[in-house]
């Protein structure tokens, strides 16, 4: 009998451990010499920021980093509860840049502002615009940004000799020329443009054609003629059988020579070298009129959640963190990105790189259009919900358009009540 | 001797102090319960109770929760302009849509399946585990399989079939494919509980059934069938409960799609509490509510009929 109690009570002391451990190992890493660190990078991602860490931390720093990676649904999840409960707040965390406005509108950020001047390499004239000005928000600098990364477009070297030779002469791809190419590649069995995520897709042309996602950073704005025009020229692609057919694959016909064009990340790079006998090449996202280039953009962006407990010197060797960064983006592009650092620009390892076209042409670091509304958020979920369907012939344009506007206009009063 | 008032007091106060102190020692009934109650509480109780609370009030998950009463149900319930009473409306249709395709196939095809493994068939070990597999797998990772297969341009089935139909974007066929794809995840669970009800049954019926000239198909309804009743309900009711929570397999391979057809109620909670944009926890925590609600309804009538026929 004694034997059993003592067993039970092993048992109920396991279980203890196992649940607070849970608990501590969040609040662990903030230790003294060490800067917790958040990103949401996994996979060959995560590898490359794992390697920027440890070759700062190889410099011997005051400070360590101390990296965690974490799936970015989760990361962005645990990040209220984390910051509400005072324990186990990263000292340093990467969100994107869509996110930031949120964040500062519910007091969750510490602003860089004081700590900018000990460090006056950090500043607008050595980053990206892009991705600099998003991190400035009534006056006070919220973010530093790490990367600006663009939706663009890949295209088949060989198919494109064959079908469309004279597209890139002005380094710019219209959508006529694609309808040009596709409607002689069509009987060869070669589609003429795969239609992947259809979010930055629908945005990128939205853009071009003067609409955006709000009117005054308050109100949404997607119920418009000029949406409705975006729609109708998707869905044009797809009526006259340029693009692939609803269901098709855009990838897998891309990289088995079945597709001319091809809108992609630049962070898809390592996919498409993976596919042997495909020979790519990469530009601009596609035009509606060669006068206004928009290139779809987001950017991850190093941030501070408020953190009272936060010592000067760890603020400080964050700082250095970011200093370090700022000089040292290479492994970063070499992960398919494009470094907001104009520092890395000089270096002639980047400018190797496929995708450096877009930050070394200042005309082109102006086309990239970063969506960064406050309910940037909302405006997503129902893009996501309307374009393929409207594209592909299941939901009619105008109502589609409408539900949509409704949809985030209920969101947003909801969320306001 | 008289019984005297004061006598009496003392012999019930030492009578419960005895009580007491037997009470006091034996511990161990509440040690075997013990880590049972306590995951029950951390995980069960506190976060059902706490979705309740959520539900009457208006929370971004950030701030403080504000008590706004019943007005996310009147919102998701009453207000007929509402984008979120179409959620309700639409999530939980698709929701028991799933339940309605599903649940018989989850039934009917395990039973065939233990029927007929029952018969002791060559092979019989390889297939039990051919057919329990599945079940082990997580649903990403099968989700994923299907896509492939089903894929329209590269897929084997459409190759082998020589046709070219979308199978997950066009209906009625991203239904068939979420059946089917359900049915064959799940197959293993309900089998092994038909395996181990069919080993239980006497096989003096079954020969006394062959005496009295019976065949397979009236053994079948007239024997097998009524022996497994009560394991048969049970699946049903257990069966019915995991459909209605259906989330993986539209999240992944119908995207809810086409046109919100196949978009379950699940889906719409998350996106609400725990989507890209700012959330919106009370609406997602007063469907979650409603669910819960629907779940306990369909139970319950399941339940009714189990102990009626028993």
């Amino acid at each position: 009998m004694k034997k059993k109690v003592v067993f039970m009570f092993s048992i109920l002391i396991v279980f203890a451990i196992v649940l607070s451990g849970c608990s501590s190992s969040s609040s662990s890493g903030s230790s003294k010499n060490e800067i917790l660190y958040w990103n949401p990078f996994t996979g060959p991602d995560g590898e490359n920021m794992k390697k920027i860490v440890d070759e700062y931390n190889k410099t011997n720093p005051e400070f360590k980093i101390k990296n965690v990676s974490i799936t970015a649904d989760d990361m962005y999840t645990k990040i209220p509860t984390v910051v509400n409960s005072g324990k186990g707040i990263p000292d340093l965390t990467i969100v994107h840049a869509e996110r930031i406005k949120q964040f500062v509108e519910n007091d969750l950020l510490t602003t860089f502002d004081e700590k900018l001047a000990d460090y006056p390499e950090i500043k607008a004239e050595n980053y990206v615009p892009a991705g600099w000005n998003i991190g400035d928000i009534d006056g006070s600098r919220y973010s530093v940004p790490l990367d600006v990364h663009s939706f663009v477009m890949y295209y088949n070297k060989d198919l494109l000799e064959k079908y469309a030779p004279n597209a890139l002469d002005d380094n710019v791809i219209t959508f006529d020329e694609i309808r040009e190419a596709g409607e002689i590649s069509r009987k060869d069995g070669i589609t003429g443009i795969g239609l992947t995520w259809t979010r930055p897709i629908f945005l990128s042309i939205y853009n071009q054609l003067g609409g955006d996602i709000t009117s005054d950073g308050e109100t949404p704005t997607l119920d418009t003629p000029e949406a409705k025009e975006a729609l109708e020229l998707l869905k044009g692609l797809v009526d006259d059988k340029i693009s692939n057919k609803d269901g098709e694959d855009p990838g897998q016909l891309f990289k088995s020579n079945k597709a001319i064009f091809y809108p992609e990340g630049i962070w898809m790079q390592n996919s498409l070298n993976e596919a042997e006998k495909l020979n790519w090449g990469i530009t601009s996202f596609a035009q509606v009129s060669p006068d206004k280039i928009v290139n779809w953009t987001s950017s991850h962006q190093f941030v501070m959640f408020k953190d009272e407990n936060r010592s000067e010197e760890k603020t400080k060797g964050m700082m250095d963190f970011l200093d370090y960064i700022r000089e040292n983006s290479l492994p970063w592009a070499q992960a398919g990105q494009n470094p907001a650092a104009l520092a890395t620009l000089d270096n002639p390892e980047f400018k190797e790189l496929p995708q450096s076209f877009l930050v070394q042409d200042p005309k082109l670091q102006e086309s990239l259009k970063i969506f960064d509304y406050k309910y940037n958020g909302f405006v997503a979920e129902e893009v996501d919900k309307l374009v393929g369907d409207a594209m592909f012939g299941k939901l009619e344009i105008d109502k589609g358009l409408a539900n949509a506007q409704k949809a985030v206009e209920d969101k947003i009063a909801n969320n306001k009540k | 001797m008289i019984n005297t008032g004061e006598n009496k007091e003392l012999s019930m106060s030492t009578a419960i102090m005895k009580n007491s102190r037997k009470k006091r020692l034996n511990l161990s009934p509440y040690l075997y319960i013990g880590p049972h109650l306590i995951l029950f509480g951390i995980f069960f109780l506190f976060p059902t109770l706490y979705g309740i609370y959520i539900s009457f009030t208006n929370w971004d998950l950030i701030g403080e929760p504000e008590f706004v009463g019943l007005a996310n149900y009147a919102e998701i319930l009453v207000n007929k302009d509402s984008t979120f009473y179409d959620q309700l409306r639409i999530g939980l249709g698709n929701t028991f849509k799933f339940v309605l395709f599903t649940v018989p196939a989850c039934i009917i095809v395990p039973l065939l399946l233990a029927a007929g493994l029952n018969t002791k068939p060559k092979g019989l070990k390889f297939f039990q585990a051919l057919f329990y597999m599945p079940t082990l797998f997580s649903v990403s990772a099968v989700m994923i399989v299907f896509a492939m297969l089903f894929s329209v341009s590269f897929g084997p089935i459409n190759h082998y079939l020589n046709v070219d139909t979308n199978w997950l974007s066009t209906q009625p066929y991203a239904w068939f494919t979420l059946v089917i794809v359900t049915v064959w995840w799940t197959i293993g669970g309900n089998m092994i509980i038909y395996q181990a009800a069919l080993n239980g049954i006497s096989k003096d019926l079954y020969e006394a059934a062959s005496i009295d000239g019976a065949n397979s198909v009236q053994k079948f309804f007239k024997i097998t069938l009524p022996s497994i009743r009560a394991q048969i309900l049970y699946t049903v009711v257990i069966t019915t409960i995991a459909q209605f929570n259906v989330y993986g397999q539209p999240l992944m391979l119908t995207k809810g799609g086409p046109t919100s057809s196949t978009t379950v109620l699940l889906m719409y909670i998350q996106e609400n509490a725990f989507g890209s944009g700012i959330s919106i926890a009370g609406i997602g925590a007063a469907m979650a509510v409603i669910l819960g609600i629907c779940i306990m309804i369909v139970s319950a009538i399941q339940f009714f009929f189990l102990r009626q026929r028993d």
